[in-house]
């Protein structure tokens, strides 16, 4: 009979999003990106964003969020890509946009998952009018540039160029250890150098994937009770 | 009490959900205030929020309830919210400048209020008295005057008969009908005769609307039995102004109803001023007798801006924001933005940010670095090739026609024709577009651009070709 690993306590540390733990190194050409997100808390300041490339869209666009909220703002958040199947027909569009246009923030992180979408692109344009008409910020994120964006409503495209656009540049894998490292501490675990360098090096270096590689890590040192070795490392990657 | 129950329910699906979740369901439940003590009373932003969270969470959210205040039967109502609670019922930590919304109107159908403006975009919704107490709002945006509309041969007709109608509503151009692609500054001419009318007479009842609002507002009316009251509404307008009038097409029930407001208001003589996106005659789905009332006034096209008029709205919009914005900077992004203002505003917006975060001084340098993806886009997008296979395809001769030697007119003209759009669309430098066509001499390229542009003021046909293949080839 198998012994069942004991469970570690559900408290995990907070690293939730924020602006100040969005990576930058040094000399980032994020650091607009970031400010420019930053600016949608501003009464005064640019009402619309949109932010494409990556990695760190979802990062901002969830630290906005929290951000937010923290100056008692309601806020929706809205994952394109996980919420265009809850919702395909015209119908239900319309009834998950309808009313968004009275909250103090809206964001709507990937809308390249419903280009080409009829309902959504139509459901959008709306919004986008109302929220408009409203005066409610808006960040838009995308993967793609949204000027390369397979949109097939031309009101919706133009729409989407008309916000101040900021790309997020992909990291070296200089920075992407150094990001690493700086959520591992944040967790309070220790990622020596050479461990991070041996992830980098053993693993797809998609910024998300690392880091669920490093929640892995996390979970099993803390079962473990060991700290960030390489052999430690190996065994749990199983490489 | 519920306030402190309610925070604790927070912080535990906070660490129990993902920051996805939770940010996208949970985080928009706000707790009704006016709610009596003994429950929790949550408000969702609309239906579907609130039908996902019964489904996902509302278990889990009683559960916690329980749990906090030690009864099992701990009571937990959600709802959706109405307007004006959403935004205006809650504590703020911080001042968000966002004035208080005029009081909602009593009878819900007509038209759903008008949200706060915001500073940068104050909008002077007043309320004016009109029959039965409702209450009017104009929804028009101030910011969109004539004063701010940037002239050009491109609309210069369409701003005249606005120009007009402001002076004259519900005289000959009655409707006037504007049409032409996105981005072109319809709404912003339909706002500028709503804002004039006002203007000249405060108590002027003039309504702004997007034609997706007359549908709602109508549904909404239908459902709740006050399709008269809604009638007599519009009716009652002095002006009605309808932006994207094409997205009626298909909506049978609203284009009947449209169809008997519209003829109301001409009758009465009250101004209607309709957009589109195209002629009426190629709206689908759009009732014969509909598109042919559209066209009894005025019917005007406003065509994308030239290169003279895209620079002069870049110059309004920098002296608007005191800006300082050099002409050779604002000449280079309007000769490499052409599609449409709104995409010539976002490049705007784009320079002064990266100008306000670097601390550097706008100049043709600092435009080019801001507009890197978009200039690479252009350049990838409008390549000699290309228009050399577009110009082909358009005039039905080959590409390799345009490279040879021939010189009969159905060859020549459509080279030049390709040659002139290659030096106005490329970055290519003359000697460069000759040897594209053939190995010919820059001199070659530098008459045909001149035969061009002297035909363009001669012939309607080669005025009517040159703007499709640019058409073709920007957007």
């Amino acid at each position: 009979m198998a012994i069942p690993q004991q469970l570690p306590l559900g408290i995990g540390l907070n690293d939730d999003a924020r602006f100040d733990n969005f990576y930058l190194s040094e000399h980032s050409a994020n650091r607009f990106a970031l400010c420019a997100v930053r600016e949608l808390l501003n009464p005064e300041g640019e009402r619309f964003v949109t932010l494409w490339g990556g990695p760190g869209r979802s990062h901002l666009a969830q630290a906005l969020c929290v951000e937010s909220a923290d100056l008692g703002w309601q806020v929706q958040y809205l994952p394109l890509r996980a919420v265009r199947d809850y919702a395909f027909e015209p119908d239900a569009v319309h009834s998950l946009l309808a009313g968004l246009e009275h909250m103090d923030l809206v964001c709507l992180d990937d809308v390249d998952a419903i280009a080409g979408m009829s309902a959504w692109e139509l459901g959008l344009f709306h919004l986008f009018n109302r929220l408009r008409d409203a005066g409610v910020p808006l960040l838009i994120t995308s993967e793609e540039n949204p000027a390369h964006l397979n949109i097939g409503l031309a009101d919706l495209q133009s729409r989407l160029q008309w916000g101040l656009s900021c790309q997020l540049h992909a990291l070296t894998d200089a920075e992407k250890t150094e990001a690493l490292q700086r959520r591992a501490e944040a967790r309070g675990l220790q990622l020596p150098d050479e461990v991070a360098s041996f992830i980098i090096q053993r693993v797809p270096r998609d910024m998300n994937l690392l880091f669920s590689v490093l929640d892995r890590l996390d979970r099993a040192s803390l079962q473990e009770k060991r700290k960030l070795t390489i052999p430690f490392v190996k065994q749990v990657l199983g490489h | 009490m519920p306030e402190s129950v309610w925070n604790h329910c927070i912080s535990c699906l906070q660490s129990e959900l993902s920051p996805e979740q939770f940010n996208t369901w949970i985080r928009p439940l706000q707790l009704d205030q006016s709610a009596t003590t003994n429950e929790i009373a949550l408000l969702a932003p609309n239906q579907f929020i609130k039908s996902w969270v019964t489904d996902k969470f509302l278990g889990r959210i009683i559960e916690l309830v329980s749990e906090c205040v030690q009864d099992r039967d701990a009571r937990v109502v959600l709802g959706v919210a109405a307007n004006s609670l959403a935004r205006h019922n809650r504590p703020r930590t911080q001042p968000v400048a966002k004035p208080q919304a005029a009081p909602q109107i009593t009878r819900e159908i007509l038209p759903s209020p008008s949200p706060a403006p915001t500073p940068s975009e104050p909008r002077a919704d007043r309320d004016v008295d009109v029959e039965g107490g409702l209450k009017h709002q104009h929804r028009l945006n101030t910011q969109f005057t004539f004063q701010r509309f940037v002239e050009g041969k491109s609309n210069q007709l369409g701003l005249a008969a606005a120009r007009q109608i402001a002076e004259n509503p519900g005289g000959a151009y009655n409707p006037l009908f504007i049409y032409g692609g996105v981005g072109l500054g319809k709404t912003h001419l339909m706002h500028a005769v709503g804002n004039a009318l006002i203007e000249k007479n405060p108590n002027a009842k003039v309504l702004y609307l997007h034609s997706e609002r007359f549908v709602a507002d109508m549904v909404k009316a239908l459902q709740l039995n006050a399709i008269n009251d809604f009638k007599r509404y519009y009716r009652s307008l002095d002006a009605l102004l309808i932006d994207d009038i094409q997205f009626f097409a298909g909506k049978e029930r609203s284009q009947e109803e449209f169809f008997h407001t519209f003829n109301a208001l001409l009758e009465g003589g009250q101004q209607i001023i309709l957009t589109c996106d195209r002629y009426p005659r190629e709206i689908d789905g759009l009732e014969e007798r509909l598109k042919s009332r559209f066209g009894w006034g005025l019917t005007v096209a406003v065509e994308p801006p030239e290169l003279e008029t895209r620079v002069a709205i870049l110059m309004k919009k920098a002296t608007q924001q005191n800006l300082n914005l050099p002409h050779d900077a604002a000449f280079f992004i309007a000769q490499r933005i052409r599609s449409n203002v709104r995409e010539l505003e976002g490049a705007l917006k784009r320079v002064v940010a990266n100008a306000n975060f670097t601390g550097r001084a706008i100049d043709v340098e600092l435009v080019r670095e801001s507009l890197k993806d978009l200039l690479a886009l252009q350049d990838k997008q409008v390549s000699i090739e290309n228009i050399q296979r577009v110009v082909a395809e358009y005039y039905k001769i080959k590409v390799s026609d345009l490279h040879s030697k021939r010189r009969s007119r159905s060859v020549a003209r459509p080279r030049q024709v390709a040659m002139s759009l290659a030096k106005e669309l490329t970055n290519h430098s003359l000697p460069e577009i000759g040897e594209a066509f053939g190995g010919r001499d820059h001199t070659t390229v530098l008459h045909a651009c001149r035969k061009i542009k002297e035909l363009q003021e001669e012939s309607a046909d080669i005025r009517e070709d040159t703007k499709n293949l640019h058409r073709l080839l920007t957007s």
